[in-house]
């Protein structure tokens, strides 16, 4: 049971109301991708789950339990930055076991650390740099890290955003393929994108954002069956039809937003 | 490998060839020795340095150190055109060099202890104590303004108060060389923390780390960039102000020496000093170049 429950938020940032009025429960092990165009406050509304920021009205709550802070219960990956530089990939998922796992040997969490990072594909980076990384090798090893410390909730803010086609599907599958693994403690997961191949490609449900301010405009269930195929999902007429419905619903914003433009804007594209 | 390099050698040979004939009776073997070494050193970086470039510049710094000496020499040596007073002839210069070594040596032990104490200092307190101050708004906008009005005093006027105030010229100086370098340091500590990129804070916070773990294993390398900075600064202005310090109440140390030999208008020892210093400095700086490179590994 990883319910998390979101009652009335809503954010300002100074005066500046950047959410309103969000009203949402994701069931225990349910993939949810939060999908809307830049600025609709879905990165907000990531951070007032990993506890980084407080909502202005309104409560978040884990398993009942209001959530107040930062906290080892969710995992969290971001775009960038999500390891430290001047430690090696080893010692940021270390730093992050230490912290999960204060009572156990140092020995013991390199190992735990070596293992999950073998286990997202990379072998022999353990005493490597980030910055010797690719992108979607730090990518890689910040979800080994979100897996390592094993907690019951995972937060991704566009992890794979900043990407290559070809790495962006793999990493796509590593983390459909990972968080499969264990249905018995399967992970809730919140997903930021404005990619809506990804959102219908990863989710259970998709919530679509809207601007000014940030609300939900719809909440869409993704009945395609898993394991999804990629090949095949792009002549499934369900993805096909959802797909429709999502770049219709995230346009219409779009397009109220823009004057111009309306041309320029393709489906797939992020916008 | 690439062909020899004509400037540098040629330089070489001329500097060679004019020392050996217009010496007459005493040959400058002091100068000989040191034109020989900066060229085993130049062939030296030459053979062993890995592109073109550096070949190149090598040879252009061991040029520039040939037409340097080889002007020093001749209008001091045959042409003597300068003042014989001021401008002591290079091979008078490096045989004192060589016999005042020993003396320069034991009074650079004492200019240490006061560039290593006061520096060190300023270190272990301006480094937490910025750590700490760039990190809590509230202790930082209740100490900005002070920092405001103390930071920019030019520590060199704490000197005579210092004198006066400590009881003894090692306190004194130490002290002022404390002053002079721990605002930098604090300074560019603060400024490297409000640099750290908010997402790394926010991969901090997320793993819920301790304050000091916090700010020991993330703020500390986040900040240690401007840090550096700070650090290479102060290190620049410990020195100036050790100098100063010298000149005014020591009775021993490299600053001293070149100021108590300049009082008795003996500008051969104060040119003896003066290179020494330079050894000095180009050696500290060197090392704390090495440790920077060291603790900044990671940035590329």
């Amino acid at each position: 049971m990883h319910e998390i429950a979101l009652t009335n938020i809503s954010y300002a940032y100074s005066q500046q109301a950047v959410l309103e009025d969000i009203n949402f429960t994701a069931a225990a092990g349910e993939f949810v991708c939060l999908l809307g165009p830049s600025g609709c406050g879905k990165s907000t509304l990531l951070r007032l789950l990993a506890g980084l920021a407080a909502p202005s009205s309104g409560t978040i709550t884990l398993d009942g339990k209001p959530i107040s802070g930062p906290g080892l219960d969710r995992g969290v990956v971001f775009q960038d930055y999500s390891l430290f530089p001047w430690m090696t990939a080893g010692q940021n998922v270390v730093l992050a076991l230490e912290q999960a796992f204060p009572d156990r040997p140092k020995a013991k969490l390199r190992e735990t650390a070596q293992s999950y990072l073998e286990m997202v594909g990379l072998n022999g980076v353990f005493h490597k740099l980030p910055g010797a990384l690719s992108g979607g090798m730090r990518q890689r090893a910040a979800i080994a890290r979100a897996f390592a410390i094993n907690s019951p909730v995972l937060l991704m803010d566009e992890p794979f955003g900043a990407l290559d086609a070809i790495t962006r599907a793999r990493l796509q599958d590593l983390l459909l393929q990972l968080w499969q693994q264990n249905a018995a403690e399967r992970k809730t997961v919140f997903f930021v994108t404005h990619d809506v191949e990804e959102a219908i490609l990863l989710a259970s449900r998709v919530v679509v954002m809207g601007l000014n301010p940030g609300s939900v405009r719809g909440i869409f269930p993704v009945d395609i069956p898993r394991p999804r195929q990629r090949q095949s999902l792009y002549s499934d007429s369900s993805f096909l039809t959802l797909r429709d419905r999502l770049i219709a619903e995230l346009h219409a914003d779009v397009l109220d937003e823009l004057d111009e433009g309306r041309t320029i804007r393709t489906a797939g594209e992020g916008i | 490998m690439a062909k020899i390099q004509i400037l540098p050698n040629i330089l070489f040979a001329l500097l060679l060839v004019i020392l050996a004939t217009t010496a007459g009776a005493g040959l400058p073997i002091h100068l000989m020795v040191l034109a020989l070494a900066i060229h085993l050193v130049y062939l030296l970086r030459y053979v062993l340095a890995g592109d073109a470039s550096t070949k190149t510049s090598s040879g252009d710094v061991a040029a520039i150190l040939y037409v340097f000496f080889l002007i020093w020499y001749l209008t001091t040596g045959p042409f003597a055109i300068l003042d014989k007073m001021l401008f002591p002839k290079p091979e008078d210069v490096l045989k004192l060099f060589v016999a005042e070594l020993p003396d320069m040596l034991k009074g650079l032990v004492n200019s240490l202890i006061l560039l290593v104490g006061g520096y060190l200092l300023a270190l272990v307190t301006g480094i937490p104590l910025g750590l700490l101050v760039g990190w809590r708004v509230r202790l930082f906008k209740a100490v900005n303004p002070i920092t405001k009005v103390l930071g920019p005093i030019p520590p060199i006027v704490y000197i005579p108060y210092a004198i006066a105030l400590l009881p003894s010229f090692r306190a004194a100086s130490i002290f002022v060389i404390f002053i002079g370098a721990f605002w930098p340091i604090f300074i560019n500590t603060v400024h490297g923390v409000f640099n750290i990129p908010k997402g790394l804070v926010d991969s901090a916070r997320v793993l819920n780390l301790r304050e000091g773990t916090l700010l020991y294993r993330v703020i500390l390398p986040g900040a240690m960039p401007s840090i550096c900075t700070g650090a290479t600064l102060a290190l620049v202005f410990s020195l100036v102000l050790l100098a100063a310090a010298e000149l005014i109440g020591a009775n021993s140390g490299i600053g001293w020496y070149v100021k108590n030999f300049a009082d008795f208008a003996d500008y051969q020892r104060v040119i003896v000093g003066i290179i020494f210093i330079s050894i000095v400095v180009t050696t500290i700086t060197w090392g704390t170049e090495r440790i920077e490179r060291r603790l900044l590994r990671w940035r590329n």
